[in-house]
Formats: structure tokens, C-alpha cells, sequence
């Protein structure tokens, strides 16, 4: 299953009158099927709030977000949350997985959520860790795992749900480089493994360079950057 | 479910909670089983009289010490309409002296054999109109005293000291906060009005009643139903609105040490809560993680406090001089019931917490 994100004039504003925060500003691009997106930027510049916006956390003020020809923009409540739980994958700039929980459990959470089959979530769960080299820290507390290991199973819990999308906020921000590195090299090998549509914030230009395509922001504001320059 | 795996995990955490709501069920219950036992101990020979109405005289204000009845108010009551049953009873607090000499007090009731006023025997044999200085001494006398049937006991009563031969056991309860025993009602008499010309004496201190519509107010007397004469008892009104109190306190802090103790854990997994949502968790399906949580700590709490509360009040009825304490079965079903309802109510505040939650914290940023 391929993805295509569209997105049009896509504003958020914060505030009203004077006191406006224009965090993002009549933003559009388009991804093709199997790509990897970086969006690089300073901070305060919009690009996390961009990707809470795709990703169904947040609601724009204006524009419109198409996954597949649907518009996701304006969902609230339950359908936003169910847009997330069966469209999007996330994996956050902390990894932010639940410390009780073994690498494996933290995997089939996506699934206890999500009401499917628990047998079917364990054999995924099993194999997601297998093809992120952590089989033999499945049964290990997320407490246990050290912060590349970590990253992977947070990679594993973002493919968990099949999405369309894999939306990724700093996943190299608790890393050295060359972990950080190989994180991302993993991430982006799992994503246009399975033809997923990949879209990755960072400020870190190396890891950036990794991506099919790089988008800068400005101010809130959208500008397409060429590779290398 | 997330939850229960979390408490699995978090054994000590969740096992000082569970132990918290174990103390305080624990607590409320002894609250509940002593209101019960000062209940039983006020006046529970009253309660299992077998009546449906107790008369009293006129100005006695539904008083049993103070309620002194005439032969012709007794006669009133015993014919009046609706009456299909009665009998006078009299009522008189005297001392004896127990097996080691130590002077207590009972409840002297005097009654006349064969009418609704006997008592059942449990042991020995009932008193016939011979047994002028034979009674009947409910269990809980025989246990404090340290006698048995077939055994002499000495009553005190205006100066003079009375032997009685104690021929049998009953298990009436008490009356007044004392042990009930059983006299012949020509005893009682005597025992209470034995200086005063017979022609003056009272015939009974109240009479019990049999019958539908047999309540009210009437020329010379004034007849209630036993919840009624019960909650007259001198000081039982002001004991009952104390234990209320106490229990009701002890609901309220339950339900607020439950709920507080929630909240607090659901505010230090706001950020987990957090990544949840963002991962797709309605706020409905983690508040019952919340509510699964809830109800296992609340069921642990009472699986060891119920056993626990038993197994005291059993130790406690050992003591020589036992505490008043009792437990029914309903006192542990309203108890349990009402402490999860009350925690379960304290618990839906962490609900509200986790409807509040915004999934954008879990990108770092502000809610």
C-alpha cells in the first residue's frame, strides 16, 4: 500500500488580533509514494507544529492535509484519534516508550489499543524486532535498553499498525552521530522497504542529507531546498 | 490491558496503594462492626422480643426506666383492638456479684411463663411459677460472670442481697448496655416494689404487643413499633448519629485517599498518556486502564481487609471482657459495596485528567 500526502495552504495561528503567533504559514507540498522527507529548520520555526498538523495532533487554522485523497485537516475527537491509531506511525524525539513495559509489550501496544488480534500483533511484534536486529532484547524493560535500542523499538512501534505514514520528530536528538546515524539509515530502510511515505523533522543537516527530499522552513513559512545546497 | 500489566510491573507501587484502601476498608469496617456491637449491647433483647408493638405509660416519654404501667393500664392494653397477643414485662438494673466477687450490673426482666414475654431457652430448662428465686441469664451474662446453669448468683438490690439459682440459658442478647436476665414477673415485683404496699405497686414496666394497628397514642399509654422503642433507648439515638458520622467520614476518606492517590499517579504518566493518545488511544479506553486499576486495588484492599476485620472481631469475643463488636453479613457487603463505589466515584477524577491530556505533549511541545 503506497502513500501520497497533499498538502494545501496549510496555516496554524495561535492567538487572535496583535497578539497573533503565525506558527505556520500557507504551507503546500506533495510527496510521492515511497519517499523519505526531512524538513529542516531552526527552532520556532513551524516544522514540528507541521508535523503534528499531519500526523493529527493538532488542527490547522487553514488548509487542507490529504492522505490518499482524504482530507484529515479538520477531524476531531475519535476520528482524529482513529486517523492516527490506523494511518500514522510516530516515533518520537524521546522515544518515549512506556518504561514498564518489555521491548516486545511497548511494540503490541499499538495493537491493545487498536483492538486487533492479539496472536497476529505478537508474531509482528516478534518480526518487526527480528528485521531491527533486537530479537534477543524483546523480553527486556524498556528501562533495560540502551537509547539506540530504544530508538529501533520506538521504529518497530511506528511500523507496528501497517501506516501510511511515518511521521519522525529529532529521532537522533538522545543520540551520538554515528548512532544517531545508523538509527536513521534503519528508520529509512524500514520505511521505503515497505513503501510507506516517511517524513522526518530534524535540525541536524547530516541526518537530513539522508532523506530522498529536504524541506526547509523559515518563520513558519515552506521553502524547498536542493540537495547539498 | 495496559493497566493490570502496569500494576504486574509496579508491584510496590501499587501494593502501598492496595494496602492504603486495605486500612482504610479496614478501618470503616471495625467502625461499622462496633456501631453494630454498641446496637447489639443498647438493646437487642428488645429487638428480639416477640412483639410487634411495646406499650409504654402515658408520660414514661417511650422510656422503659421511667415507664411504669398499672394493673388497669395493663389490662387496657391487653384487650385493646387489633391485640391478638401480649404481655407485661418489667424492667429493673440490678448488681450480682460474678465467680471472682466483682460486682457488675444486668438487666432485670421479669416476665410470666407461657406468654409471648418467655424467652427461649437455649440450655437448662425455663422458669416455672415455682422458680421465685430461679432465672434464666442470657450467654453473654453467664460468660462475663463465669457461671453456668445450675449455679447461684447473688443479686443486690435496695440494701438487701438475694440468691437465685440460675436454671437456665438464653440467648436474648441485652438491654441498656447490660446482659439480659430473666425473672418471674412476681420476682421483679418484689425485687423492685418489695417496701411498697402491693395495692400501690406497679404491674409491669411496659407490655409487649401482638397485632396489626395496635401503635398510638391511647388514654393511659402509648404504644410503638420495636424500631421505634429502640431508637428511644436512653443515649442510643446519640450513639447511632455517632457511628453514622464515623462511617460516613470513613466513605468520604476512602473515596478521597483513593482518588487522590490515582490522580497523583495519573498526573506523573501525563507524558505516557500522552505518547498513548498520540499513538491512537481514545481517552475512553485509557480511562479504563484508570478504572481497571481502580477496581483491582479496591478488590485486593477488601479481599485482605474482610478476612482481616473477621478474624479481629473473632479475637476480640475471646477477650474476658469482650468489646462490643459484631459483623453481619450485610454489614460486609454494604461496607465492600460502598467503598468501591466511593472509590470508584474518587477515581473518575483521574478520568477527567486523562480527557484532558493533549497527544501533542508527546511531540514536547505545550498543551
Amino acid at each position: 500500500m503506497t502513500a501520497t500526502l497533499e498538502v494545501s495552504g496549510l496555516s496554524k495561528t495561535y492567538g487572535s488580533g496583535e497578539q497573533a503567533v503565525h506558527a505556520v504559514r500557507d504551507v503546500s507540498f506533495a510527496t510521492e509514494p515511497g519517499e523519505f522527507v526531512a524538513i529542516v529548520g531552526p527552532s520556532g520555526s513551524g516544522k514540528t507544529t507541521l508535523l503534528a498538523m499531519i500526523g493529527g495532533l493538532l488542527t490547522p487554522t487553514h488548509g487542507s492535509i490529504r492522505v490518499r485523497g482524504r482530507d484529515i485537516a479538520h477531524l476531531r475527537g475519535r476520528q482524529q484519534a482513529e486517523y492516527r491509531r490506523r494511518s500514522v506511525g510516530y516515533v518520537f524525539q524521546a522515544n518515549n516508550l512506556l518504561p514498564f513495559l518489555t521491548a516486545r509489550e511497548n511494540l503490541m501496544v499499538v495493537n491493545a489499543i487498536g483492538r486487533g488480534s492479539r496472536r497476529a500483533a505478537s508474531a509482528r511484534a516478534r518480526q518487526l524486532l527480528e528485521e531491527l536486529g533486537l530479537a534477543s532484547r524483546a523480553g527486556a524493560l524498556a528501562t533495560q535498553l540502551s537509547g539506540g535500542e530504544k530508538q529501533r523499538v520506538a521504529i518497530g512501534r511506528a511500523l507496528m499498525n501497517n501506516p501510511e505514514l511515518v511521521l519522525v520528530d529529532e529521532p537522533t536528538a538522545s543520540l551520538d552521530s554515528q548512532r544517531g546515524r545508523q538509527v536513521v539509515e534503519s528508520l529509512i530502510s524500514e520505511v521505503k522497504g515497505r513503501d510507506k511515505l516517511g517524513i522526518m523533522v530534524t535540525h541536524d543537516m547530516e541526518m537530513a542529507l539522508l532523506a530522498d527530499r529536504i524541506l526547509e522552513m523559515h518563520d513558519g513559512e515552506l521553502h524547498q531546498r536542493a540537495r547539498g545546497a | 490491558m495496559i493497566g493490570l500489566l502496569e500494576m504486574r510491573r509496579r508491584k510496590f507501587q501499587f501494593g502501598l496503594i492496595a494496602m492504603i484502601v486495605m486500612l482504610i476498608s479496614y478501618l470503616v469496617l471495625m467502625i461499622n462492626g462496633l456501631g453494630v456491637g454498641l446496637n447489639v449491647l443498647a438493646g437487642s433483647a428488645l429487638r428480639n422480643f416477640n412483639a410487634d408493638a411495646i406499650a409504654y405509660s402515658e408520660r414514661a416519654g417511650l422510656s422503659v426506666i421511667r415507664s411504669e404501667m398499672s394493673q388497669e393500664s395493663v389490662d387496657r392494653a391487653l384487650s385493646a383492638p387489633g391485640v391478638t397477643a401480649a404481655a407485661p414485662l418489667g424492667y429493673v438494673a440490678a448488681n450480682y456479684s460474678d465467680s471472682r466477687g466483682k460486682i457488675r450490673s444486668a438487666a432485670f426482666l421479669g416476665y410470666d411463663p407461657g406468654t409471648i414475654g418467655e424467652p427461649r431457652v437455649t440450655s437448662g430448662r425455663a422458669l416455672t411459677a415455682g422458680d421465685g428465686n430461679g432465672l434464666l441469664a442470657d450467654r453473654s451474662f453467664l460468660k462475663a460472670a463465669g457461671l453456668d446453669v445450675g449455679d447461684t448468683v447473688e443479686i443486690g438490690l435496695r440494701l438487701g442481697v438475694r440468691t437465685f439459682t440460675i436454671v437456665g440459658e438464653i440467648n436474648e442478647g441485652a438491654f441498656f448496655f447490660q446482659p439480659a436476665v430473666y425473672i418471674l414477673r412476681d420476682t421483679w415485683r418484689d425485687l423492685k416494689y418489695g417496701d411498697m404496699p402491693a395495692a400501690e405497686q406497679p404491674a409491669a414496666s411496659i407490655v409487649l404487643l401482638k397485632g396489626k394497628g395496635v401503635t398510638g397514642k391511647f388514654d393511659d399509654y402509648e404504644a410503638v413499633n420495636k424500631e421505634t422503642a429502640f431508637a428511644n433507648i436512653e443515649g442510643v439515638s446519640g450513639q447511632q448519629s455517632t457511628v453514622t458520622s464515623l462511617r460516613a467520614f470513613g466513605y468520604v476518606i476512602g473515596a478521597l485517599v483513593i482518588g487522590v492517590f490515582f490522580y497523583v499517579l495519573t498526573l506523573q504518566k501525563i507524558s505516557q498518556i500522552g505518547v498513548l493518545k498520540a499513538l491512537g488511544a481514545s481517552s475512553f479506553y485509557l480511562f479504563r486502564q484508570v478504572l481497571a486499576q481502580v477496581v483491582a486495588v479496591l478488590a485486593i484492599g477488601l479481599a485482605v481487609s474482610l478476612p482481616l476485620a473477621w478474624a479481629t472481631e473473632r479475637a476480640l469475643q475471646r477477650l474476658p471482657e469482650s468489646v462490643p463488636i459484631a459483623f453481619t453479613n450485610g454489614t460486609f457487603v454494604t461496607t465492600s459495596a460502598l467503598l468501591f463505589v466511593t472509590g470508584l466515584g474518587g477515581a473518575l477524577f483521574s478520568g477527567r485528567q486523562v480527557a484532558r491530556v493533549d497527544p501533542i505533549i508527546a511531540l514536547g511541545q505545550q498543551q
